[in-house]
């Protein structure tokens, strides 16, 4: 049944140009944050963790949290077009099952980009002609828990895709959630709010430092609230007009 | 077009565009005065102040645009009222009409955030006058970019019924932008997008601070306003808005 609704979105998503963003948007941290690493080698002397740095700070903090903002509130908007929303709870179809459905093809375009934000490091820190071996280990773990704690974000974010139905409005709170992971990141919250776990995953702004928390926990922190937005959100569905 | 304006006041009645604007205002506000004023920052608060925020206003104005323009320009979207309405209007007024009241709510949080800023300035006790020219110069070359960046939007949002095309641009286009102000070795970068012109405009640097000696040696240096590429700017902006409600013009409803 779930790979019956995810062939469903996948169709509604044909030739749909959302996921160029997700392509283009990692390639200007890429291209801009390596020339500002070349250009301030005697400050930033930690080689590939330097770059990582450069790479994803601002990507973590604003714009992540963005283009994760805006996908989800065009998958909920497909369904609010149209009065969609009617046809499809008609079907026999658990509700549960088409929001984790739609969270599943959120889930899979986060970890695109972030093999993409990976595979951009990569390609950059070999032109920059860093000597050292790249941190492999390290970069398959950042991108896994960027990828779970993105999955968080766009959990939350569908669940308030639904309660308001409005395009913009979803990005803005997404906005809003992204500065305030920032401030809680910088508190030492980072591994409780659910718009920081992204940020602290990558590990954006301190590499090279171990995580307050490690990564067993991070790992159950993150899908506890994966399985409770899937809950909030399939009582919302069950429970408000849509 | 008081009776456009009227009716754009009258659709987006409790629809919380406004409080949307001013929830992001308020975000800004609260990212810009978060820190520690004491010693060298409280004795140069005003000269801090001028240095530090044209690049939290990169990060939030552009946003803002983004969400006033889609808010304003898809309650046509929703329910094909353009169809409806360009039977009773002309497109270009519609279109000079939508961008007026979305420039109006623009310009009422960026006045929020100014006095917002002054006055913070004077509770916190910044050392010095505070110097008004300069700060009205900052106050132009902040509306001047975030005005440009809102033409460009509303273009988009009133082009495309698929809103996530205008945020993704929008997006894309903050991005460069903000990158663009840490990269001083790149000048032609921050000159060709208008997400760039919030540094392009900025005319105070910080020189002589080390993470060593910190603010010890440290100074705020004023540099010459560049009126050229403001007025580049706002040639862009006057050019934007023609293609735009051109294009508009064009589009089949």
């Amino acid at each position: 049944m779930l790979l019956k609704l995810l062939k469903a979105e996948r169709m509604k998503l044909r030739r749909s140009p959302v996921w160029i963003a997700f392509i283009i948007m990692p390639v200007v941290p890429a291209l801009l944050g390596t020339i500002n690493y070349l250009g301030n080698l005697g400050v930033l002397q930690s080689e590939w963790y330097s770059l990582w740095t450069q790479h994803t700070l601002f990507t973590c903090y604003f714009f992540l949290p963005i283009l994760i903002g805006v996908y989800c509130s065009y998958i909920m908007r497909l369904e609010q077009n149209n009065h969609n929303w009617n046809r499809l709870l008609v079907m026999p179809v658990p509700r549960g099952l088409v929001y984790m459905s739609k969270l599943i093809t959120a889930s899979l375009m986060i970890a695109l980009s972030e093999i993409w934000i990976g595979a951009l490091f990569i390609i950059s820190g070999k032109l920059c002609g860093l000597s050292a071996a790249p941190p492999w280990l390290e970069l398959i773990k950042w991108c896994a828990f960027g990828t779970l704690g993105g999955i968080v974000m766009a959990a939350v974010q569908l669940c308030i895709s639904i309660f308001i139905k409005s395009f913009a409005l979803p990005v803005g709170i997404a906005f809003g959630g992204g500065i305030s992971g920032l401030a809680l990141l910088a508190k030492g919250y980072g591994y409780i709010w659910p718009y920081s776990l992204m940020a602290y995953g990558m590990e954006s702004n301190a590499p090279q430092e171990a995580m307050t928390v490690s990564s067993g926990p991070f790992a159950v922190i993150c899908i506890g609230y994966i399985a409770l937005f899937t809950i909030a959100g399939s009582i919302l569905m069950s429970r408000k007009e849509l | 077009m008081i009776g456009l304006l009227k009716c754009e006041y009258r659709k987006t009645r409790r629809r919380y565009v406004f409080i949307t604007a001013l929830v992001i205002t308020a975000c800004e506000l609260v990212f810009a005065f978060y820190g520690k004023y004491e010693g060298f920052i409280l004795e140069n608060g005003w000269m801090s102040f001028l240095y530090q925020l044209p690049l939290i206003n990169s990060i939030f104005f552009p946003v803002l645009s983004i969400v006033v323009a889609s808010r304003l320009c898809d309650i046509e979207h929703k329910g094909q009222q353009l169809k409806l309405l360009c039977t009773m209007t002309e497109k270009g007024r519609l279109y000079d009409a939508k961008l007026l009241y979305g420039l109006g709510i623009v310009s009422l949080c960026l006045a929020v955030t100014f006095g917002a800023e002054i006055i913070f300035g004077k509770v916190m006790g910044f050392g010095g006058e505070l110097p008004v020219k300069l700060y009205l110069i900052y106050m132009l070359f902040t509306a001047a970019p975030t005005f440009a960046v809102y033409v460009f939007q509303h273009t988009l949002s009133m082009l495309f019924k698929n809103q996530a095309i205008p945020f993704f641009a929008g997006i894309i286009g903050e991005f460069a932008g903000l990158f663009s102000m840490f990269l001083p070795q790149l000048p032609a970068l921050r000159k060709a997008i208008i997400w760039g012109y919030y540094g392009v405009l900025q005319f105070v640097g910080l020189y002589g601070w080390t993470k060593e000696t910190r603010y010890e040696n440290a100074y705020f240096e004023i540099y010459d306003r560049d009126w050229t590429f403001f007025a580049v700017l706002v040639v862009l902006t006057v050019v934007m808005y023609l293609i735009g409600r051109k294009l508009f013009d064009m589009k089949e409803v």
